[in-house]
This record gives C-alpha cells, sequence and structure tokens, in this order.
C-alpha cells in the first residue's frame, strides 16, 4: 500500500478510519478547535498534518496549541501540554476561550440525540429515578451553546436517534426556555450571546448535516450502506430528500498517517 | 517569614468532620490527593458533601464507600479508562445518594465565584438544556435550599436580563466555598508555596475557595528555590493551613513531571466495582487491609512504580505499554 492521495476501496480500511477521515474534513485550516478525549484527538491531529496545519487544538483541562509527540490518552494529560503556547486550568479554556468567543470548532459525543442536535450523556429513564447514568455534562453543554461549529460523533442505532432525548445535557437548535420550559429556537434562548450549534453528525453508517431550520438530514451515507440501513436505525422521522452521496473514504495517506504517525501505539486504532 | 505547617497523614484526615463539604486538586485522573482519601476512610468519615469541578477516580472510591450523601459536579468518570463512574451510577440508580448536576462551565463559574468572595458569577453557557430544569433540581428536591446549611445556596441558579449591554437572558450560578480544599500538590516550599508542574486546572481556586486548605505533596523544596520563578508557582503559604509530606500521594492518578497514571490500576478498577460486592472486595485490599501509604506501595512493588516514573525531559512515562501495539 502506497501513501497515495488514493482512496482507499471496502476492506482496506477499518470503520474508525473513515470516522477519523470525516472528523478531520469538517476542520478548516486557522479553525480554533475545542477537542476531547479519544475520535476527536485522532480528527485533529490527522487534520494538522493534511489540510489544516494552522488549526489550534485547545483541551479543556488547560492546554492551549499543544504539539503532542505522543497522543494524549486524556485532555488532562502532560502530553497534551507539550509545547503549548499557554498551559492554564479551566477558567482559563471555558470562560477566557469558549465564552469569550474564540472557539470555531468542537467535537462531541453522546449517548442520545434527537432531531435538532440535542444530545444527552446524564441519564437514562427519569432524571429523578433514573435506570442508567453516564457520565454527565462535562464540557459537552457548554462547548454545544458557545462553539461557532459542532461535530457530533455519535453510534447509529434506533434508541440512540430519538424523538426526544431523555435529559437534555448539551443544547442543539430547538431548546427549552427555563424557567418555563417552552420550546424555543436556540437564538431565542441565547440572545446576542448566540454563537452557531450542530452542524454535522457523524456516525459509523453515516454523515447528517442541518438545514436552515436546525433540522437535522441525511447528508452522506458510508460505502457498504443504504439509506435504507440508515432510516432503519433512526428512531425520529429522517429527511433523506438532501441525500448528497456516498461519504469519501479515507486515502491511503491518510491511512498512513493516523497509524504510523499520530497512533503508533495503538491507543484509540486497533 | 511563614512557615508550613506540616501534620501526619493521619492527622490530616482527623481534622475532616462528617458531614463536612469538600473540594479536590486535579483533573479526571490527575493530581488527585488519594491517600488523603483512603485513609479518611479507613477512619470511618461519611455523610460528606462533594462539590467537584468534574469527579474521578478518588470521588468514585469514595462514592462506592457509601460515604458520599451530597454529590454536586458536572462529570464523573475516569476518561478512556472507565468511561462512566460505575460506582456513582450504582448509587444514584439505587436512590443512595443526591445528586445535582451541572455543566463544565457551570461547576467552574461557582468555584471561581467562591475563590473571589463574590456570591454569584455570571454564565451564558449551558442554557436551555434540562440542567436547569426546575423539575430537576436534586438539593431543591431533596429539600436542602432552605438556607440551613450555609454550604448549599437558596436556588441551584437565578436568570437575570443583563442590565449593561442588552445582551440578553444570563444565569447567575452561585458561588461554593467548601470546609476543605484537599489539595495534591508535587511540591511545597518550606514556607508553604505551592508549585504544580503541568496545566493547573482548578486547584488555585478550589483552594482560594475553601475554608480550610490541606496540600499532600512528594516532597518539600527550599521556598527560595520555588521564589527564582514565582510565575510557576499556584499558590503563596498564606493560603494554606495544613501539609502532609507523602510520596506517591496521587497514585493510580497522574503527577505530571513525577509519575503517569496508573492506567491498569484504573481500568481494573473500573471493572472490579460495577457491583458493591466488587467495590468491597477491592476497598478491602486497597483501602481497609492495608495500615498507610508504605504498605500500599509496597504492594504495588518497584517496578510497577518504576514503570510509572515520568521521564524528567518529558513529564510523562515512556516506560508504560498505553496500546494494543
Amino acid at each position: 500500500m502506497t501513501a497515495s492521495n488514493e482512496y482507499a476501496k471496502i476492506g482496506e480500511f477499518k470503520p474508525i478510519d473513515l470516522l477519523a477521515a470525516a472528523a478531520a474534513r469538517e476542520v478548516n485550516d486557522g479553525d480554533v478547535v475545542f477537542a476531547g478525549t479519544g475520535l476527536p484527538m485522532l480528527a485533529i491531529a490527522l487534520a494538522q498534518n493534511e489540510h489544516a496545519p494552522n488549526a489550534v487544538c485547545i483541551y479543556e483541562a488547560g492546554s492551549i496549541d499543544g504539539r503532542p509527540i505522543d497522543l494524549p490518552t486524556s485532555v488532562g494529560d502532560a502530553r497534551c501540554a507539550y509545547q503549548s503556547s499557554k498551559a492554564g486550568g479551566l477558567f482559563e479554556t471555558f470562560y477566557g476561550q469558549l465564552h469569550s468567543g474564540y472557539v470555531d470548532l468542537g467535537f462531541l459525543g453522546g449517548a442520545e440525540i434527537d432531531k435538532y442536535g440535542n444530545v444527552n450523556t446524564t441519564i437514562l429513564g427519569d432524571y429523578n429515578k433514573p435506570s442508567v447514568r453516564f457520565t454527565g455534562s462535562g464540557g459537552n453543554a457548554d462547548i454545544n451553546s458557545f462553539a461557532r461549529r459542532t461535530v457530533l460523533i455519535m453510534v447509529q442505532e434506533k434508541r440512540r436517534f430519538k424523538e426526544n432525548v431523555d435529559y437534555i445535557t448539551s443544547p442543539g437548535w430547538r431548546l427549552k426556555k427555563w424557567p418555563t420550559g417552552e420550546w424555543a429556537h436556540k437564538k431565542d434562548v441565547y440572545g446576542k450571546f448566540f454563537h452557531g450549534g450542530p452542524t454535522a453528525v457523524i456516525t459509523n453508517m453515516a454523515v447528517f448535516r442541518f438545514d436552515e431550520e436546525g433540522i437535522m438530514y441525511l447528508d452522506t451515507v458510508h460505502p457498504g450502506f443504504t439509506v435504507e440501513d440508515v432510516k432503519n436505525n433512526t428512531g425520529f422521522d429522517l429527511n433523506v430528500s438532501r441525500v448528497s452521496g456516498e461519504t469519501t473514504p479515507p486515502t491511503y495517506k491518510q491511512i498512513d498517517i493516523l497509524y504510523n504517525k499520530v497512533d503508533p501505539e495503538g491507543i484509540f486504532l486497533p | 517569614m511563614g512557615k508550613a505547617n506540616i501534620i501526619t497523614l493521619k492527622e490530616a484526615a482527623g481534622m475532616i468532620n462528617d458531614g463536612d463539604c469538600l473540594a479536590f486538586s486535579g483533573f479526571t485522573i490527575w493530581r488527585r490527593p488519594c491517600q488523603l482519601i483512603y485513609e479518611m476512610l479507613r477512619q470511618g468519615k461519611k455523610d460528606l458533601h462533594l462539590f467537584e469541578v468534574q469527579g474521578g477516580y478518588q470521588s468514585e472510591v469514595m462514592v462506592g464507600a457509601g460515604a458520599v450523601r451530597l454529590w454536586e459536579s458536572s462529570w464523573m468518570g475516569q476518561e478512556i479508562l472507565g468511561k462512566t463512574g460505575v460506582n456513582l451510577s450504582r448509587k444514584q440508580v439505587n436512590g443512595e445518594i443526591i445528586v445535582d448536576d451541572y455543566s463544565h462551565g457551570h461547576a467552574v463559574a461557582r468555584i471561581m465565584a467562591g475563590a473571589c468572595g463574590i456570591p454569584f458569577f455570571p454564565t451564558a453557557l449551558a442554557m436551555g438544556t434540562d440542567i436547569l430544569n426546575p423539575e430537576y433540581d436534586g438539593f431543591g428536591r431533596a429539600g436542602l435550599r432552605d438556607g440551613s446549611n450555609p454550604k448549599i445556596a437558596r436556588n441551584k441558579y437565578e436568570i437575570i436580563k443583563d442590565p449593561c449591554f442588552d445582551m440578553g437572558d444570563i444565569l447567575l450560578m452561585p458561588a461554593i466555598n467548601p470546609n476543605w480544599a484537599l489539595i495534591y500538590a508535587p511540591m511545597v516550599g518550606t514556607e508553604g508555596t505551592v508549585r504544580v508542574l503541568a496545566q493547573s486546572y482548578n486547584d488555585s481556586d478550589v483552594l482560594k475557595a475553601a475554608d480550610k486548605v490541606i496540600v499532600i505533596c512528594e516532597e518539600i523544596v527550599p521556598d527560595e528555590y520555588l521564589r527564582q520563578e514565582p510565575s510557576q508557582n499556584l499558590a503563596a503559604g498564606h493560603e494554606i493551613d495544613y501539609v502532609v509530606v507523602c510520596p506517591w500521594a496521587a497514585h493510580p492518578t497522574g503527577s505530571q513531571g513525577y509519575y503517569d497514571c496508573d492506567a491498569d490500576f484504573l481500568r481494573e478498577f473500573n471493572k472490579v466495582t460495577r457491583t458493591q460486592e466488587g467495590y468491597d472486595k477491592w476497598a478491602e485490599e486497597w483501602i481497609y487491609g492495608v495500615s498507610g501509604p508504605d504498605e500500599y506501595l509496597e504492594k504495588l512493588g518497584i517496578t510497577r512504580l518504576e514503570q510509572l516514573r515520568a521521564s524528567a525531559a518529558l513529564g510523562y512515562s515512556t516506560r508504560t505499554k498505553r496500546g494494543t501495539r
């Protein structure tokens, strides 16, 4: 296999390679990116090695624009801070960077999502008597509320793509306006603090985007899957009228960068 | 010239009362005051109230032991070494702990207000979410917002209209001023100056917000050494009350510049403590059946500790096997 810019064929890449390549494509050169542990680290590193060398990576624990020579396994890792321009704390990242409006792009995940991009990472069932507890918000709600664009990385399952999530941990395009709880567009909830919101959802089957109303639609389907597969694994009525084609697979060069440069130890890549 | 007030680990844990509100240094699996937590559990501390910007290994250990009555925070887990906090999950599902959720930014706002001595901090982060749903105000539903506990605000939050620049709705998040800050830092000077060797997380906010501060450290160093580079220091001696010296006190969490986090230990903890029986067995082995830090380190063994020791050049270990290749 030569490290060319040709696209790899089915069987020559793993699902996670395609996810990393698709996520990396969402990074524009010069973006200030707020990233979490795992796949987002692969995506930002891949983008920085290819088309976005000037992207700046912020990890919420406090490091800004680090140049890790070893892949971090945690956002609090000393590896994140190696060669960083600044290493402070969470007041700096959440207020000095995010609230003050520097952040262009955030990568997030979640257990459940609705068609507005509202994400649940807190509980299943009734919050006051839950059947399962997950991690809770962490920075998910903050990043989704203030980054200009967010990319949500999810597992495609009917029980995860729901009409209503059990608990809105993290804000999408239509939200509850407190104290009354009436539904409102994000712009009405955030007023002049509005910066943007979710722009893409990437799963193991497809890439979704959001229309002018803030409603999710299917954009591309990964090689090996069909529109029907995606519909069958979505729990709400999915708009498939705007499908633009197949998700671009990773190139040989991208696979080479991922396995030999970004994650040679096999921390996130098998 | 001040002098660090050095006490023993047992004395430090002994000052903490049942029901006290605690906050910690560190971030998820980094720079947590683990040996102090173990000693508190050996002394049977209970009914504790934890305020955490985010939880991690140390609070999972305390929650699993049944020592925590109130937990307010934004997150619980061990990142990729334990994707959810299995002990909090078990206790919350069983109704054995009172939980109140915030976003990370909300929690940062609360500890910053506490650190500054102001009663609230304004933020527009995470508006429109169920974190602000009045039905899900865990402490309020438990009747804890009646003003009788000075560590619990009368309101979970307040929404006001920005009175200055017409920005729209903004949240006021109440300050938190814990009874104790339990801080792990690698170095403390002879006069009590504190240094950490990487990201500062919320450590200085936590120690300023708390009524009393205990710092557990790897070593005492001459204060004049730390004063050669004052901009690198986390806290001045007058901000802290007690110091405990205890090498490897943060294990299995990591201390940048000294040792890496013990990934195998953390993964194993998350795996075997999913049930209460599993937790109890684990805690008997690593906490209750151990006399103190020396015996704990002997159990770990020199080989394991040497693998965790940080490279002096990089601040992290280059000898641990982290992935599959």
